[in-house]
């Protein structure tokens, strides 16, 4: 029952990079926040801070608008500038049965409010979340129009994650989700390598309201520039 | 076309597809799933009277660990229902957990086996859930609060029927009482929770302050628990909220038709889980979507046949205390 935010529902970057085919019910609110560390092979750590807002604002549907805010700003290549708005929204298909996966997409734009940003970027992803027992396995397959590409910056990147959640505890404690994944997604810039990498992570039920998250990755291949650590935490309060 | 140019449509083309296939495939069922009323008065439960918010999350576990259990085992094996699941249950209630179980993560197969019927519960839980926190709260204006919560609740495409059900004729299903009769320990446990989730209004609302009202919960809890350790197998019908609080029932008539109705739907998607009248998942399936569609729902209220029409609350045909219920 839904007397508690869920902490089950996965939202992207909470922790780490997935999120399942369900918004949050109709009616919810939610701030979510979190800060990454990011340490980079070639080229100086960075922090990022997360903050979103969700709004459940329609049945199946999930509004969201969300900024990423990083420390070394003029480094930044690619869609997500720092200090960029989001605007974005997730709908629900269908819910899961025992012949079908539960689909969703999302569509986001991304405003040029940023350091050095240019034009509205779009965004489209296909998610899909299925269930085997407890485990329930997740893809979000996106692809992002930059507006206004910027020197060697590409026109546009693809993206692939997949992963798995499995409620820890059973039959006993119901309070944490582990996820892990492996993603690929198209570089910033021509002529690199794909940043593919993994990532596992824990959603853990502090209240009520509140869900504390925490995670941590790699990636292992890439541009010289990839992440050879990142760690994130954060938190997820529902009203 | 390149294989980098064709990938930079593949989402584009798996909208596309999830949209055809959307409207084409009847297995496609939304999940509508919806915030309870925002309200102040909110987890007043948890923070004032945690005993026995313990307690309801505990039973928060019970239907669900059930209902997968009998759908994984065909609802053949006794003692892996009587024995095992009901002592799963009981360890999770006896671990005071103080935070509401994730029921997915307790009958995933379930919640994918029937959906619509768990949205049914969930809202109606949670219609119970803000109905303790008013009487948990310090409001003046309890009955305020309380139609509030029903209106919001009554928005619901997955209302249960605030109106009076023919419950004995309900019982008379041709798989009615397949459960009980297979598994009687953990049919009376089920109905142990529904003891509880009835008897706690009239106490709280006799009960001036917080005080009051944590003293008077006591003997509640110590009876639920004893029904827990010996669970009541003489009932011979699940315990109902005019019986157990009485002047609840006559205050609120919607709100206990609502929660009768919905134990008794509760019993019902049990009896069809164990029928052998229903062989397979699908057809499982498809006759726990009818009983929720045609007999709960308020939106079927129209051609319910088992609805009592000019009903009065003190039936003489409903089972009394003395069919078997014993009053605390």
């Amino acid at each position: 029952m839904c007397w508690a935010l869920d902490h089950d529902n996965l939202d992207p970057n909470r922790p780490i990079a997935i999120e399942d085919a369900y918004p949050i019910p109709h009616g919810e609110i939610g701030v979510e926040g979190g800060i990454v560390f990011n340490d980079r092979r070639q080229g100086t750590s960075q922090f990022t801070f997360q903050p979103q807002l969700l709004i459940g604002a329609l049945p199946n549907t999930q509004l969201e608008i969300s900024s990423d805010v990083m420390t070394d700003p003029n480094t930044v290549v690619g869609a997500d500038k720092s200090g960029n708005l989001t605007v974005g929204m997730l709908y629900n298909f269908n819910t899961e049965t025992l012949q079908v996966p539960a689909f969703a997409a999302r569509v986001g734009l991304d405003f040029p409010t940023g350091v050095n940003a240019q034009g509205i970027n779009t965004s489209l992803t296909g998610v899909m979340t299925r269930s085997f027992g407890q485990w329930r396995t997740h893809l979000n397959i996106g692809y992002t129009f930059l507006g206004v590409p910027q020197g060697q910056e590409r026109s546009g990147t693809y993206r692939i994650v997949a992963a798995v959640s499995y409620p820890l505890g059973y039959p006993t404690s119901f309070r944490d989700t582990i996820i892990a994944n492996i993603f690929t997604r198209q570089s910033d810039l021509v002529g690199q390598q794909n940043p593919t990498g993994v990532g596992i992570g824990i959603r853990h039920q502090v209240s009520s309201r509140v869900v504390f998250d925490s995670g941590l990755g790699t990636e292992f291949l890439g541009p010289p520039n990839r992440s050879t650590f990142f760690g994130t935490v954060g938190l997820s309060i529902g009203f | 076309m390149t294989l980098r140019r064709s990938v930079k449509y593949l989402p584009i083309i798996a909208l596309f597809v999830a949209a055809v296939v959307h409207l084409g495939c009847t297995q496609f069922e939304q999940r509508d799933k919806r915030f309870y009323y925002r309200a102040l008065w909110n987890f007043s439960l948890r923070e004032n009277l945690k005993e026995l918010d313990v307690e309801f999350n505990g039973v928060d576990f019970g239907h669900s660990n059930l209902y997968e259990n009998l759908l994984l085992t065909g609802a053949k094996d006794v003692p892996a229902i009587e024995d095992r699941a009901r002592n799963e249950t009981l360890r999770f209630i006896n671990s005071r957990p103080t935070l509401n179980p994730n029921e997915e993560a307790i009958a995933p197969t379930y919640m994918r086996l029937a959906w619509k019927a768990q949205n049914t519960f969930d809202e109606a839980h949670a219609l119970h859930r803000g109905t303790y926190d008013v009487y948990a709260s310090d409001l003046v204006d309890r009955e305020s609060a309380i139609r509030k919560l029903l209106a919001y609740y009554q928005q619901s495409p997955y209302a249960i029927t605030a109106k009076k059900l023919d419950h004995q004729a309900l019982d008379a299903l041709p798989y009615s009482k397949a459960f009980r009769k297979r598994f009687p320990l953990f049919n009376a446990t089920i109905w142990s929770y529904h003891y509880l989730q009835v008897v706690v209004y009239d106490a709280l609302s006799m009960a001036p302050d917080l005080p009051a009202k944590q003293k008077a919960v006591e003997p509640i809890l110590k009876t639920y628990h004893d029904y827990l350790n010996r669970p009541p197998v003489e009932w011979e019908f699940m315990p109902l909220t005019d019986q157990y609080s009485p002047n609840f029932a006559k205050q609120y008539p919607e709100i206990a038709n609502i929660f009768d109705n919905l134990h008794m739907m509760h019993d019902t998607i049990s009896d069809i889980l164990v029928s052998d009248l229903f062989p397979t998942w699908g057809e499982k399936h498809q006759e726990i979507y009818r009983v929720t569609r045609t007999y709960y729902w308020a939106s079927g209220e129209t051609t319910n046949p088992f609805i009592v029409r000019n009903a009065d609350r003190h039936d003489p045909m409903k089972p009394t205390m003395q069919d078997g219920h014993s009053r605390h």
